[in-house]
């Protein structure tokens, strides 16, 4: 039977993912102190399923499957979730506006906004498209990654991602021709 | 339109639909090759789903500008008291079951057969390991950072080094037993500014690359190698590259295999 493990190798392992743990519950709420609750939560369950974890699994994403549980029950608790996912296709209207293949328009869609401004049109997602899009995107995992830390079928990644993406894009544009018209309306101009 | 154009319009339309669930598998490239095959057959008459491909790669891309968002120091000393505080956990004790076990009885059985085929199984993996120095070094197509640097590694070497004008005021991230500083000059690495110390080790040239830890723990396969081993190495042909971190930098060092310092032999400038 394996012996039990220290703090101290808990710690060597999970110092370094501290961080981006903190970066990943904070893009998961717009509450500072709640992402610090949740880190703390997940290091804390961590601790007490340390003897779980094997070899044969990556820290970061076992860390990541302990918050990501950490973050639905709370969220549970409070009732606020489920919100029903709304379903684009690449015939939407809005992406059809900027349907151009070499990507330039929408690239510079995307560019002009601040990050602040593109996270929050992340933060604008559902919560299973923003969970799928933030590991994937932000965090660098695969698919089998992110299915291992969600609990659902790489198959659901591919389709959770392809939904988010389209729906951020979606987002994006919209913005975009939301500030246009606040920008032509301060200036005095008619919109185009 | 006639029946057999109005037959092809529908399974078009159908297969449009249904492929767009595969689109980011197809842009991340996570599809298999039959799966990529279809979905290429496809986006060469869909000019909406090569759009669709084309925001999802931008959309990627835009993700990797986002800063790494650092934990404040209060919250770092508040969960090192947290986990302080915490109990003590022993090991889970072990399940215990009355039904049969078709499987522990067979084990028990056969455990000397198991126990030789499971020996001979592992020494044929050692011989393969040994047999096989690649094996163990992970790629590093998709590691942008790596690529970087070996793209400036190679431009440099075949190019005159900008000349050092006082070496005394400068040194390199790592000290390199045996190396000198020749040059020092600013680039970019992983889409961010880095500096590049080139140095003279034995007939070698070995340069070090100060990048930021952004870039350093962009990808997962890199954070993984420094939360086990400490730092992460590859190379490509005669090239090793080795990437570690340092106190909120990162360090690339690019050079030939046989001048490459051992991860432990490191002796990183004070922080």
């Amino acid at each position: 039977m394996r012996k039990a493990r220290s703090k101290q190798q808990f710690d060597a392992l999970t110092r370094p993912w501290r961080d981006r743990l903190f970066g990943v519950a904070l893009r998961q709420t717009q509450s500072r102190e709640v992402a610090e609750d949740w880190t703390q939560e997940a290091l804390l369950r961590g601790w007490r399923d340390f003897a779980q974890l094997t070899d044969q699994v990556a820290v970061y994403a076992w860390l990541l499957k302990i918050l990501n549980r950490v973050v639905a029950d709370d969220v549970r608790r409070n009732a606020r979730r489920d919100q029903l996912a709304p379903m684009l296709t690449t015939g939407d209207a809005f992406l059809q506006e900027q349907a151009c293949t070499s990507a330039g328009p929408f690239e510079q869609t995307v560019q002009t906004q601040s990050n602040e401004q593109f996270m929050k049109a992340v933060q604008a997602l559902p919560d299973n498209f923003r969970q799928v899009v933030l590991l994937r995107d932000v965090e660098g995992l695969n698919y089998q990654e992110v299915g291992e830390v969600l609990d659902i079928a790489q198959g659901t990644v591919m389709s959770r991602l392809s939904r988010g993406r389209r729906l951020l894009a979606s987002l994006l544009i919209r913005t975009e021709s939301a500030d246009g018209l606040a920008a032509t309306s301060i200036h005095g101009g008619k919109p185009t | 339109m006639n029946d057999v154009e109005k037959s092809e319009a529908g399974r078009f339309s159908e297969l449009h639909l249904e492929l767009q669930d595969w689109l980011a598998g197809y842009a991340d490239g996570e599809l298999d090759d039959h799966h990529t095959a279809l979905v290429e057959a496809h986006l060469a008459g869909c000019e909406a789903c090569r759009a669709d491909v084309a925001r999802q790669q931008v959309m990627s891309r835009r993700f990797q500008e986002v800063p790494t968002t650092r934990m404040p120091f209060d919250l770092q000393k508040r969960l090192d008291k947290a986990l302080a505080d915490a109990p003590e956990y022993s090991d889970p004790a072990p399940r215990t079951t009355s039904r049969f076990n078709l499987r522990q009885w067979l084990t028990g059985l056969y455990r000397p057969a198991v126990v030789g085929t499971g020996g001979w199984v592992v020494a044929l993996v050692l011989a393969g390991v040994l047999l096989l120095p690649d094996v163990g070094l992970r790629s590093h197509d998709h590691i942008r950072m790596v690529s970087d640097a070996l793209a400036d590694y190679q431009k440099v070497a075949v190019t005159d080094l900008p000349a050092l004008a006082n070496t005394a005021d400068i040194s390199a991230p790592a000290k390199l037993a045996g190396g000198r500083l020749l040059a020092t000059w600013h680039t970019t690495v992983g889409g961010e500014p880095a500096q590049a110390f080139a140095m003279r080790r034995g007939n070698s040239l070995v340069i070090q690359y100060r990048i930021s830890e952004h870039v350093l723990f962009r990808n997962p396969d890199v954070r993984q190698a420094m939360a086990t081993m400490g730092g992460y190495r590859t190379h490509e042909k005669q090239l090793e590259v080795l990437a570690v971190p340092m106190k909120e930098a990162g360090l690339l060092i690019v050079g030939p295999a046989n001048a490459m310092p051992a991860t432990s032999d490191l002796d990183l400038e004070p922080t």
